[in-house]
Formats: structure tokens, C-alpha cells, sequence
């Protein structure tokens, strides 16, 4: 009997209409909000050319190229629908890539990290919102170990008219070549304009705020993110610099120096490999910034944004699981 | 036989036959051994000093190691030292061979090193390293030239190239070729390097 | 389950369980000394001579060796065997040996000897013992070797020391590093999977 008055409750409970979150939708589409990202990164492809010519966007096409192509070849040998290449999700990661290198990199290592970020960083995990890390910067991580010395080769912007093969980037010069006591660290409107040796996309502050604003106003990326990364970089680097202004850098350089506008805004910011809760994305934040911080001031390395985010994007599952916000009434159970 | 007993005497047995044929084996290859360890440091002391026939260790303390180097009519034609320390990942060894004043670099040898594969263990290369090292002056301290420049003759007596990308390599063989040499001249000065002939 | 011709016993190894792709054992000498072919060479055959005769001297004392020290007696019989390789290696090819370190030495603890010997050497005949750690040790050489000879193309352009790619080819230092190895075990896994998968479609098919 009782038995029978289980399978009853069972059978009743199964007729129930269950379906995941999220229950409430709005237009935005995945390729929508991809091409919006890419209108928004515009900026900054613009003052790629600016600073460094065709070289710049050459680099940019090839990435872009490579990263579709690895994407149509993936999805080739998934057996799946060819139909999502054209979400620009596999294009953004080729941009944001190629917007990540050094100006003076060959084009096929550029075509070799686009394959890299789209094969391991995003296909073998099964595709667009099933991938750990950031897929372009899985991409950057892998050129960074496989070709040292190129990844690491930085040429002056064609506007400085230097003529030197080689050039440092304002936080290399900051870290190799004792920039502060010697009075040449990079002042903070070439830093802001993108006047300064660097990563093709990653020089003007200027453009890709611009893209971020857009994005932000249109709800596209998460303030609270960038938010965050700043807000804990300046106030690490800011105690730094208050107890000894003649070793560290004044927050404001940290600020607009390297790939921190890119990064904050645009890698740490992507969908899939950040946090879903408000509590979790505050978490993410900070620690991509204080990571950030302690590499710069006292790693080996002059820059750690890459770095940074990838080793966050491990802790996003862990906060989505654990940073739960709770049902209304609902109790902690007790231990 | 009871358990314990069964246990025993097969744990006994299988420990003394497995002790016994090591010991065959230990025996056999220990010469081979020690003799690959010594050769490997003297074939590096023969080598760094050019035209040396044959060699003798006159010093020795941990990490440190001072051998003459004599050519064919036993004439003092140089000290090859065998110093390591500190590298990028782990103990870089390397062998420098210097005239017998003590101020002049003949060649380099690295010995043993565990640096990056294609970046620091370049420093085993004689394109991209070691030849820079040939007949440098070391009367003062050597001083690393970064980044390396093309053409070596625009290299001051003094200076040596550094490895692109691997400037903390490098620096560490530098520092330890300095290091030595330092440590030769003091034992010098004390007449530990006395000249018998 | 019906037991296996001798020929199924060796061909398992190579394939359906090797010890690398299908069993995940032994993987800490894959990836530390794959860097390079002639150490992957070297530590295949190291690890191929451990392991047959550790196997033919456990399956020969299977009976002798009572049931609650046995686990002793077979690390003590296959260390010593990874003495013998690791003297004979430091005596007569130092280099080898200098590029492998501690990894000869840590076959000791090398699952994968340790577990024929548990799993099959202890339960079965000397000549099916010695054909199974044939197809074993088989399995783990030829994985090794191909890791090696992939890291080592794409690392340093050469095989064996001889340079294959021209100089248009920058060598992925990657591969030569730890990542490298962990990237190229995932795909070489990963795309023995696929294949073990199209091969029981066919069947199922048939």
C-alpha cells in the first residue's frame, strides 16, 4: 500500500514542468552581444593602426582568420552545426588576442596562439560556455611559453620616431631598467593616449575606455569587475607607494601601464569564465587585482594581468557553487 | 613451518639474494662509476685551456675545484677552474679556464645545468654563448653586455654577451665565473697556487 | 570471462589497457623525461627491463611468498632491478643518465610495475606474466617515445638530435617545458579515446 502511495506522489511530481534557470529572458543573443563587443574594441584596433601600422593589422587578421578557421575545423570534428562560427564569439577571442601581442610578432605565431586558444582553450572543453579560462588568453599563455623571446621583443610606436630595434614597454622599463631613480618612468599621458612601446591593442587607455563605456552603458559586460580589479590594484599599490615612493609607482601608472584596461575590462569580464553572484564577481575581482599587484611590484615578470585572470577563471566554478545566494527563508543547515 | 615463521624466512631470503646480486652489480660498475665523474671534470680542465696536455687538481673545496693545466713539455700554461652556483631554476657547473696570471679568460665550459629547454640552456651553445667568452680580460670583474650586440668585436675586453630572453642565466654563469676567479686570485695571493715545476 | 589467447595478452597492452592511455599509471617519468627522444628511449627500455623481469621472478615465487608480506617482497625484488638499470646506466651511458635524474631510481615507485605485479604476475603462469609485461612495457615505450618524438620535433626542430625542420620553423619551447607535456599526454588521450570509440561503433555496427 504504502509503496503504492510513493509511486503515486512520484508519478505526480514527474507530470511537474521543470525548467532551468534562467526563467527571465531579454533580446540580447549571443551574437548580438558578440558584435557588440566587437564594435566596442574598434577604438582600440584604430589606434593599433595609429601607433603601429599594417603591422598591427595584420597581426589582427591573421589572429581573427586563424581563430575561425580552428573554430570551423573543431566543430568539423565535433560533428556539430557550422552555424555558430558565425556568432563572433570565435572572432572576439582572435581580436582580443591578436590586440594582446607584440607588434614585432610574426604573423604565423600570431596564427598558431588563435589556434591554440580556439582548439585547447575553448573547443576541447566542448565549445562556447563550456571552457574554464579565457580562450584568448589561454591563446596568449601558450605563445608566451612556446616563443619567449618573440612574445617579449617590444618596437616603438611609429609616432615616437625612435629609430631602435628594440624598446621597452613602460613596466619593463619600470622593472629592468630602474625607471624611478632615473626619472624616465613613462609619463601618464603617453600612457593614457597609448604613446608608449606595448602590446598592439593594449597602448591607449583612451580607445578601449571608450569600447568599455559603450559596453557598460549597454549592460554588455559588468561594472562591478573592472570595478573591482581597480579598486584593489590602487589601494595595493597605493600603500606601496606611500611607504616608499622612490621603489614603487604611483597607483595612477598602474592604472593605465600594460594590459590592465584590457584585461580588466574585456578578458576578465567575459561571460562564461566569470563569476555568476554578485558575491562571487567582488571576490574575482580582487583577487585578479591583488594578484595583478603582487606580480608587477614583486615577481619576476613586469607584467601579470594574463596571469592574473587565468588563475582567478580556476576559482569561478568554486565561487559559483559556494557563493549561492540563498532562497528567500531558506537556513544554513546545520553542521 | 607456521606463518610467521613462513614470513620471515621468505622476507630474510628474498632481502639476502637481492642484497648479494647488488652488491655483484655494485662492485662491477663503481670503478665506471667514479671514473665517468672524475673524467667528465678533467676532460672540461683539459679542454678550456687550449693546448694543454695534461692536468692536475691542486685545490679543492665544495663547489670549487683549481687544476693546472701543463702542455706537452710541462710547461704551466694555465688553471682551469671548476666552480658551480645559483642559476635561473637550478646549480649551474661549469669549468673556466684562465692564464696562469690569472687575467685573462681562455674558454668556458658548462659542465652541468638544469636551466629552460631553447632559452637559459642556451648557455651551453657556442654560437649564442660560449664563444664570447674566448680570451676575455678578467684583470677587473667581467661585466654582462645586454642586450648582446651582433658583431663581437664592438665588445669591450671586458665584456661579455648576454643570451636574449635569458639575462638571469647568464648573469648566474657570470657570477660565478667572476666569483672564481676571485677566489683563484686570493688563494694566489696566499701562495696556495705555488708554481712547481 | 573466457581467458585470453597469449597474443590477446601482449596486444592488450599496446592498446586496450595500455598503462599510459588507458590506465593512467606511471605518468610522473612520461612527463618529466619525454622531453627528448633518446630520453624517452632510454627510459622506455629502463622501465622495460624492470618490469619483465621483475614480473617473471614474481610469478615464479608466486607461490612461495605467503599472502601478507607479499607487497614487501615485490618491492624489494623490483627495486632490486631499478639498481641494476640505474648503475648500469650511470656506468656505461652517463649522459642518459645525468638527462633522466631521479627518474630511473623512481621506478621503484612506478605504479605500473608494482601493479602487473599485484594485479597479474602474482595470479598467473611465468610465460603469461612474461608476455604480459612484454605488451606492458610495449605500451608505455611506444607512448613515451611518441610524446618524445612530437616534444622534441616541435621543441627543438630536431629527432634524436638531428635537425628535421628548416630554420622557417621557431621551435615551440613550450613543448620542451612542463605544459608541454601535459598538453601533448591530454591530446595523445585524448585522440587514442576517439579512436578506441570509432573502432566499438564499427563493431557495433557489424
Amino acid at each position: 500500500m504504502k509503496d503504492d502511495l510513493k509511486d503515486k506522489a512520484k508519478s505526480r511530481e514527474l507530470s511537474l514542468i521543470i525548467e532551468s534557470s534562467p526563467h527571465i529572458r531579454d533580446k540580447d543573443t549571443t551574437p548580438k552581444i558578440m558584435y557588440r563587443v566587437i564594435i566596442s574594441l574598434m577604438p582600440a584596433v584604430a589606434t593599433s593602426f595609429y601607433f603601429f601600422r599594417w603591422r598591427a593589422i595584420l597581426l589582427i587578421l591573421i589572429s581573427t582568420a586563424s581563430a575561425m578557421i580552428t573554430e570551423v575545423l573543431c566543430l568539423m570534428a565535433r560533428r556539430r552545426t557550422l552555424k555558430t562560427v558565425l556568432d563572433g564569439s570565435a572572432a572576439i577571442t582572435g581580436l582580443l588576442l591578436a590586440l594582446t601581442l607584440p607588434p614585432s610578432l610574426p604573423p604565423a605565431m600570431a596564427a598558431i596562439g588563435a589556434s591554440v586558444a580556439i582548439s585547447l582553450g575553448k573547443q576541447v572543453y566542448g565549445g562556447l560556455g563550456h571552457n574554464i579560462f579565457n580562450p584568448a588568453l589561454v591563446g596568449r599563455a601558450f605563445l608566451q611559453a612556446a616563443f619567449p623571446v618573440a612574445m617579449t621583443t617590444w618596437i616603438p610606436p611609429v609616432t615616437l620616431k625612435v629609430d631602435v630595434a628594440t624598446y621597452a614597454t613602460p613596466l619593463g622599463n619600470l622593472k629592468f631598467q630602474n625607471a624611478i631613480a632615473l626619472g624616465t618612468l613613462t609619463p601618464l599621458k603617453d600612457l593614457f593616449w597609448g604613446n608608449v612601446g606595448g602590446c598592439i591593442g593594449e597602448t591607449s587607455a583612451a580607445a578601449l575606455l571608450i569600447g568599455a563605456i559603450y559596453l557598460i552603458l549597454k549592460k554588455t559586460i559588468d561594472w562591478r569587475i573592472p570595478a573591482g580589479i581597480i579598486l584593489s590594484l590602487s589601494a595595493f599599490t597605493t600603500v606601496f607607494w606611500l611607504i616608499n615612493p622612490d621603489r614603487y609607482a604611483p597607483p595612477l601608472f598602474h592604472l593605465f601601464a600594460g594590459g590592465l584596461i584590457i584585461g580588466a575590462f574585456f578578458m576578465a569580464t567575459d561571460m562564461v569564465t566569470s563569476p555568476i553572484t554578485r558575491a562571487g564577481i567582488w571576490l574575482y575581482a580582487c583577487g585578479i587585482g591583488l594578484i595583478i599587484g603582487v606580480i608587477r611590484l614583486f615577481g619576476g615578470l613586469p607584467e601579470g594581468v594574463m596571469y592574473s585572470i587565468l588563475l582567478m577563471n580556476t576559482f569561478v566554478p568554486l565561487f559559483n557553487h559556494y557563493l549561492r545566494p540563498r532562497i528567500l527563508g531558506e537556513r544554513r543547515p546545520k553542521k | 613451518m607456521n606463518l610467521a615463521t613462513r614470513m620471515i624466512v621468505t622476507l630474510t631470503s628474498i632481502g639476502l639474494i637481492s642484497g648479494s646480486f647488488l652488491a655483484i652489480v655494485g662492485q662491477v660498475t663503481k670503478e665506471r662509476i667514479i671514473f665517468n665523474k672524475k673524467h667528465e671534470i678533467e676532460m672540461a680542465a683539459l679542454k678550456v685551456v687550449p693546448g694543454a696536455s695534461n692536468v692536475k687538481m691542486i685545490y679543492e673545496e665544495r663547489d670549487f675545484a683549481i687544476f693546472e693545466d701543463r702542455d706537452e713539455t710541462g710547461n704551466l700554461i694555465g688553471y682551469a677552474l671548476q666552480a658551480a652556483g645559483t642559476g635561473f631554476q637550478d646549480k649551474i657547473s661549469l669549468g673556466v679556464g684562465v692564464s696562469p696570471d690569472l687575467n685573462t679568460v681562455l674558454s668556458l665550459i658548462i659542465i652541468d645545468q638544469k636551466e629552460t629547454p631553447g632559452l637559459g640552456a642556451k648557455i651551453t651553445d657556442e654560437i649564442s654563448f660560449l664563444q664570447y667568452w674566448k680570451n676575455r680580460d678578467c684583470s677587473k670583474s667581467l661585466i654582462l653586455r645586454k642586450p648582446p650586440v651582433d658583431n663581437p668585436n664592438s665588445l669591450a675586453p671586458n665584456e661579455v654577451n648576454a643570451i636574449t630572453g635569458a639575462t638571469i642565466s647568464s648573469q648566474a654563469v657570470l657570477n660565478i665565473v667572476n666569483e672564481a676567479i676571485k677566489k683563484a686570485r686570493q688563494l694566489q695571493a696566499e701562495g696556495k697556487l705555488s708554481e712547481r715545476h | 570471462m573466457a581467458e585470453k589467447t597469449r597474443k590477446q595478452e601482449f596486444f592488450k597492452g599496446l592498446w586496450g589497457e595500455n598503462p599510459i592511455t588507458r590506465q593512467l599509471l606511471g605518468l610522473c617519468s612520461v612527463l618529466a623525461v619525454s622531453n627528448a627522444v633518446i630520453n624517452g628511449l632510454a627510459m622506455g627500455l629502463a622501465v622495460t627491463f624492470v618490469l619483465i623481469f621483475s614480473s617473471l621472478i614474481v610469478s615464479l615465487i608466486r607461490k612461495i611468498v605467503p599472502n601478507q608480506v607479499r607487497i614487501a617482497s615485490f618491492i624489494v625484488i623490483i627495486a632490486t632491478f631499478v639498481t641494476i638499470a640505474d648503475r648500469t646506466l650511470a656506468a656505461y651511458f652517463p649522459h642518459l643518465s645525468k638527462a633522466m635524474g631521479p627518474y630511473v631510481p623512481l621506478i621503484v615507485v612506478n605504479c605500473i610495475i608494482l601493479g602487473r605485479a599485484e594485479a597479474f604476475a602474482s595470479k598467473n603462469k611465468v610465460s603469461r606474466s612474461v608476455i604480459d609485461a612484454l605488451g606492458m612495457s610495449g605500451g608505455y615505450f611506444l607512448t613515451i617515445l611518441l610524446m618524445g618524438l612530437i616534444r622534441e620535433l616541435l621543441g627543438n626542430r630536431t629527432i634524436l638530435g638531428y635537425p628535421i625542420l628548416g630554420k622557417w620553423f621557431s621551435p615551440w619551447v613550450v613543448m620542451l617545458l612542463p605544459p608541454g607535456a601535459f598538453i601533448m599526454l591530454g591530446l595523445i588521450i585524448a585522440i587514442s579515446n576517439v579512436i578506441d570509440f570509432k573502432i566499438k561503433e564499427r563493431q557495433k555496427r557489424v
